[in-house]
C-alpha cells in the first residue's frame, strides 16, 4: 500500500471511531434527557450535542470564544506532560500505568518546594520543577527495576504505587502540611515568585508551562526518532529478542524507558500545580495518567502527534464540562467517550476489510502499470 | 498488638475481606491460563456492583441483583473480549478502557439511571440498600456453636461461602475436565492446540466470560454486601490487587487463595490499626505495600527455584557421565 493510500486509511479509521463514539454520547444523552416525548428528547440531544462539539470554540452569539478555547489549551498542558510519558513507556512495550500516580507525586514535591525553599525568583519555579520530576524518576526505579531484574509485572507494581503515592501525600498534608487556619485540607500557599507567568491573563490559567509543553514534545519526538537510545527503546518495543541479539542491554533500556515516562509525568504535575493554582490540595488521583494513555494511543504512541490527540482530548473534555452544566448531562460522559474511540483507535483490525480492499487496489494497480511497461517495451522491441 | 489480632472477629474479619478479593483473583486465575491477561477486572467489578445494587433495590431481591451483577460481569467480559480477540485490540488496553468507564462512566450511569427512576441523581447507591435486600448471611448449624471456630466461620455472607467453595471448583474445572485442559493448553500453546482441533477463539471467550462472571461476583459482594450500596471508585484496587495475587499463587487456584488471604490479613489489620487512632492514610496502603513486597518475595523465591532446578539436572547430566 503507498504512502497516501495508508494516510487515507489512518484517517478514515480515525474518523469513524470518533463517529462511533459520539453516536454512542448521542444516544446515552438522548436516553438521559429528561424531555417528555420523543421529539422533546431529541432536541435536548442536539443541544448537547452542540455545546460539546462546537461549545468550546464558539460562542453561542456565533464568534469564536477566546476564553473557551484557552481552557481547552490550558487544559493540555498536564495531558501532553502525561501522554509523552506513557508514548515513552509504551513504545518499550513497558506497561507502566504510574504517570497517574506520578503526575501527583510531581505536583506535591514541586509545591513543597514552592512552599519552603528559600531560593530567588526564576530559579524556585524551574527548581520545584525538576525537584519534581527527579521525585517521580526515582519513583518509576520500583516497578522498572523490579522489572528488568526480576521480571515482576510492572503493571501491577505501577498501579500499586499509585495508591502507596495517592495515600502518603494524603497522610503527609493532613498531619503534617496542612494550613490549620483554612476549612478545606490544602497547604500553605506558595511562595509568590514560584508562580509560572501567564500567556494569557483571562483566568483560563493558560501559563508559559503550554509552551514548555511544546518544546518537550519536540524534545521526546528527537530524542525517540533520531538517538540511538530511543531507537533501542523503540526497536525492543518492537521485538525484544531481536533487540537483545543485536547486543542491545534490554535491561537498561527497561529501565531508562520507564524513568524517563517518571520524568516526564513529573514534571508535567509540577508544571501544572505552579501555573494553576496558589496551593496544593488534590486529594485524589487526578485522572491524568488514564487520560495521558487515551493521548499515546490516539498518537499511536508517536511524540509528534501528541499535542493534537490531547488537544482533541481537552477539546473533549470542555465540551463535556459545558453540557454539563447547560444541559444537565453529567461530565462524567467523557470517561465513556474516552473508553469508546480509546478501544476502536487500538483496534487492530477496526476496519481491517477496508484495509484489505485498499490494499488489493494497490496491487492491481501496480500489476497494470508493469504489464503497461511490459508491453511498451516489448513495442519498442 | 496481638491481643488485638488474636481475636475471632479480627479472623473473621479477614474471611470477609478476603472474599471480593478471592473472587477477582479466580477470575484473574482462570484467564491467565488460558493466556488472557484481563486487567478490566476492576472496572467490571465497579460495573457489576451499580446494576446489582439498583436491582436489588428495584426489585426487592438480592438474589435478582445478585444475577444481574453476574450477568452483567459476563457480558462486559464477552465484550472485552469481542475487542480483544476479533478486532485484536490489545488485551491490556482494553482493559484499561473498561477501567475508565468502570470509573467515571459508572458514576455518569448512576446519576442519569437515578435521575429518571429517583426523580432527581444521585451520587451513590447507598441509601437504596437496606437489610432488606441486602446478600443474606448464613449461620452454619452445629459450626455456630462450636466456641471461637464457630465465631469465625459462621454468620458471613452466604457468597464468602461460595468464594472458597469456588477455589475448589475452578481446581476441578481445570484439572479435571475437558474444558480445563483445553484451557490451560490454549494458554501454554495455542497454535498446538489449534492443530489438535481446539477452538482458540471460543476457549478464550470462555476464559475471559469466566473471569467476568467471578468479577460479578466480586461486584455483587462489595455493594450488597460489604459497603451496602455503590459509591465512586468503591472497588479501590481490589481487581488489581487480584492480578497480584493471581502472579504470587504461581497461577494456581489454591496459592491465589493463600495470597488473596495474605491481603486480606493486611487489610483487615490496616482497618485494626486505624480503629486505634492511627491516621487511616498512614495504614490504608499497607496492602498495596504488600502486593508489591510479596510480587518481589515470590519473584525472588521463583528464581532460586529455578536455579537450583538447574544446578540439579546439571548434576544430573554429570552423575551420567
Amino acid at each position: 500500500m503507498n504512502k497516501k493510500r495508508s494516510i487515507i486509511f489512518s484517517l478514515v479509521r480515525g474518523t469513524a471511531a470518533i463517529l462511533i463514539a459520539l453516536a454512542v454520547a448521542a444516544l446515552l444523552i438522548f436516553v438521559s434527557s429528561d424531555g417528555a416525548g420523543a421529539g422533546e428528547k431529541l432536541a435536548q440531544t442536539a443541544d448537547a450535542m452542540r455545546q460539546l462539539l462546537i461549545g468550546p470554540a464558539f460562542k453561542s452569539s456565533g464568534g469564536i470564544s477566546v476564553k473557551n478555547l484557552s481552557d481547552v489549551l490550558a487544559a493540555m498542558i498536564p495531558i501532553v506532560f502525561t501522554g509523552l510519558a506513557t508514548c515513552v513507556m509504551f513504545s518499550a512495550n513497558q506497561f507502566n500505568l504510574g504517570a497517574e500516580g506520578g503526575i501527583m507525586l510531581g505536583a506535591f514535591v514541586a509545591s513543597m518546594v514552592a512552599i519552603y525553599a528559600p531560593l530567588p525568583p526564576v530559579v524556585l519555579p524551574i527548581a520545584a520543577i525538576l525537584a519534581g520530576a527527579l521525585a517521580v524518576g526515582a519513583m518509576m526505579l520500583i516497578p522498572a527495576v523490579l522489572k528488568a531484574k526480576l521480571g515482576v509485572s510492572e503493571m501491577v507494581n505501577s498501579l500499586m504505587l499509585n495508591y502507596v503515592v495517592l495515600y502518603f501525600i494524603k497522610y503527609l498534608l493532613n498531619s503534617h502540611l496542612a494550613d490549620k487556619s483554612k476549612g478545606q485540607i490544602m497547604s500553605y500557599p506558595f511562595q509568590a515568585h514560584a508562580a509560572i507567568p501567564q500567556l494569557i491573563d483571562n483566568g483560563s490559567k493558560l501559563s508559559w508551562g503550554f509552551v514548555v509543553a511544546l518544546i518537550f514534545v519536540v524534545l521526546v519526538y528527537l530524542f525517540m526518532y533520531r538517538t540511538r537510545w530511543g531507537y533501542s527503546i523503540r526497536m525492543i518495543g518492537i521485538n525484544q529478542d531481536f533487540a537483545m541479539y543485536s547486543g542491545m542491554k534490554v535491561a537498561a533500556v527497561v529501565i531508562l524507558s520507564q524513568v524517563l515516562g517518571g520524568l516526564l509525568a513529573g514534571m508535567g504535575g509540577g508544571i501544572e500545580v505552579l501555573g494553576r493554582y496558589t496551593t496544593f490540595n488534590w486529594n485524589t488521583l487526578p485522572g491524568y495518567g488514564w487520560t495521558g494513555i487515551t493521548v499515546a494511543i490516539l498518537a499511536g504512541n508517536n511524540p509528534a502527534f501528541v499535542p493534537l490527540a490531547a488537544f482533541f482530548m481537552a477539546y473533549l473534555n470542555k465540551g463535556c464540562n459545558l453540557m454539563s452544566t447547560y444541559c444537565g448531562v453529567p461530565s462524567q460522559l467523557i470517561d465513556i467517550l474516552q473508553a469508546v474511540i480509546f478501544v476502536f483507535f487500538a483496534a487492530e483490525q477496526f476496519l481491517s476489510g477496508y484495509r484489505q480492499k485498499l490494499v488489493v487496489k494497490s496491487t492491481q494497480e501496480e500489476l497494470k502499470r508493469a504489464a503497461q511497461e511490459a508491453q511498451e517495451k516489448g513495442e519498442v522491441k | 498488638m496481638l491481643d488485638l489480632i488474636l481475636t475471632p472477629d479480627f479472623f473473621f474479619a479477614i474471611l470477609r475481606i478476603t472474599a471480593p478479593i478471592l473472587f477477582a483473583t479466580l477470575g484473574a486465575v482462570v484467564g491467565e491460563k488460558a493466556g488472557v491477561s484481563n486487567i478490566g477486572l476492576e472496572g467490571i467489578m465497579m460495573m457489576s456492583a451499580l446494576f446489582g445494587s439498583l436491582t436489588s433495590y428495584w426489585t426487592g431481591s438480592w438474589f435478582v441483583g445478585l444475577l444481574v451483577a453476574l450477568i452483567v460481569g459476563v457480558l462486559e467480559a464477552l465484550l472485552m473480549g469481542f475487542f480483544a480477540f476479533n478486532l485484536k485490540t490489545d488485551i491490556i488496553l482494553t482493559g484499561i478502557a473498561v477501567n475508565m468507564i468502570g470509573s467515571g462512566g459508572t458514576l455518569f450511569l448512576v446519576k442519569v439511571i437515578t435521575n429518571i427512576t429517583e426523580g432527581k441523581p444521585l451520587a451513590s447507591t447507598t441509601s437504596l440498600i437496606t437489610a432488606v435486600n441486602q446478600i443474606p448471611s448464613w449461620n452454619i448449624p452445629l459450626i455456630k456453636d462450636i466456641p471461637v471456630v464457630g465465631d469465625v466461620l459462621s454468620g458471613h455472607s452466604i457468597l464468602t461461602y461460595i468464594a472458597f467453595l469456588l477455589v475448589f471448583l475452578t481446581w476441578v474445572l481445570l484439572y479435571k475436565t475437558p474444558l480445563g485442559l483445553n484451557i490451560r493448553s490454549v494458554g501454554e500453546n495455542p497454535n498446538a492446540a489449534a492443530s489438535v482441533g481446539v477452538s482458540v477463539l471460543k476457549v478464550k471467550y470462555i476464559a475471559i466470560g469466566f473471569s467476568g462472571l467471578m468479577a460479578g461476583f466480586g461486584g455483587a459482594f462489595m455493594s450488597m454486601y460489604y459497603a451496602m450500596g455503590w459509591s465512586l471508585d468503591m472497588v479501590a484496587g481490589r481487581g488489581f490487587i487480584a492480578l497480584a495475587a493471581q502472579a504470587m499463587g504461581g497461577g494456581e487456584p489454591l496459592g491465589s487463595m493463600l495470597s488473596a488471604l495474605v491481603f486480606g490479613f493486611a487489610q483487615a489489620l490496616s482497618i485494626k490499626v486505624s480503629s486505634k487512632g492511627i491516621d487511616s492514610n498512614l495504614v490504608t496502603p499497607i496492602p498495596y505495600l504488600v502486593t508489591i513486597l510479596g510480587l518481589v518475595v515470590f519473584a525472588l523465591v521463583l528464581r532460586s527455584k529455578v536455579k537450583r532446578q538447574h544446578s540439579a539436572a546439571a548434576l544430573k547430566e554429570a552423575e551420567k557421565k
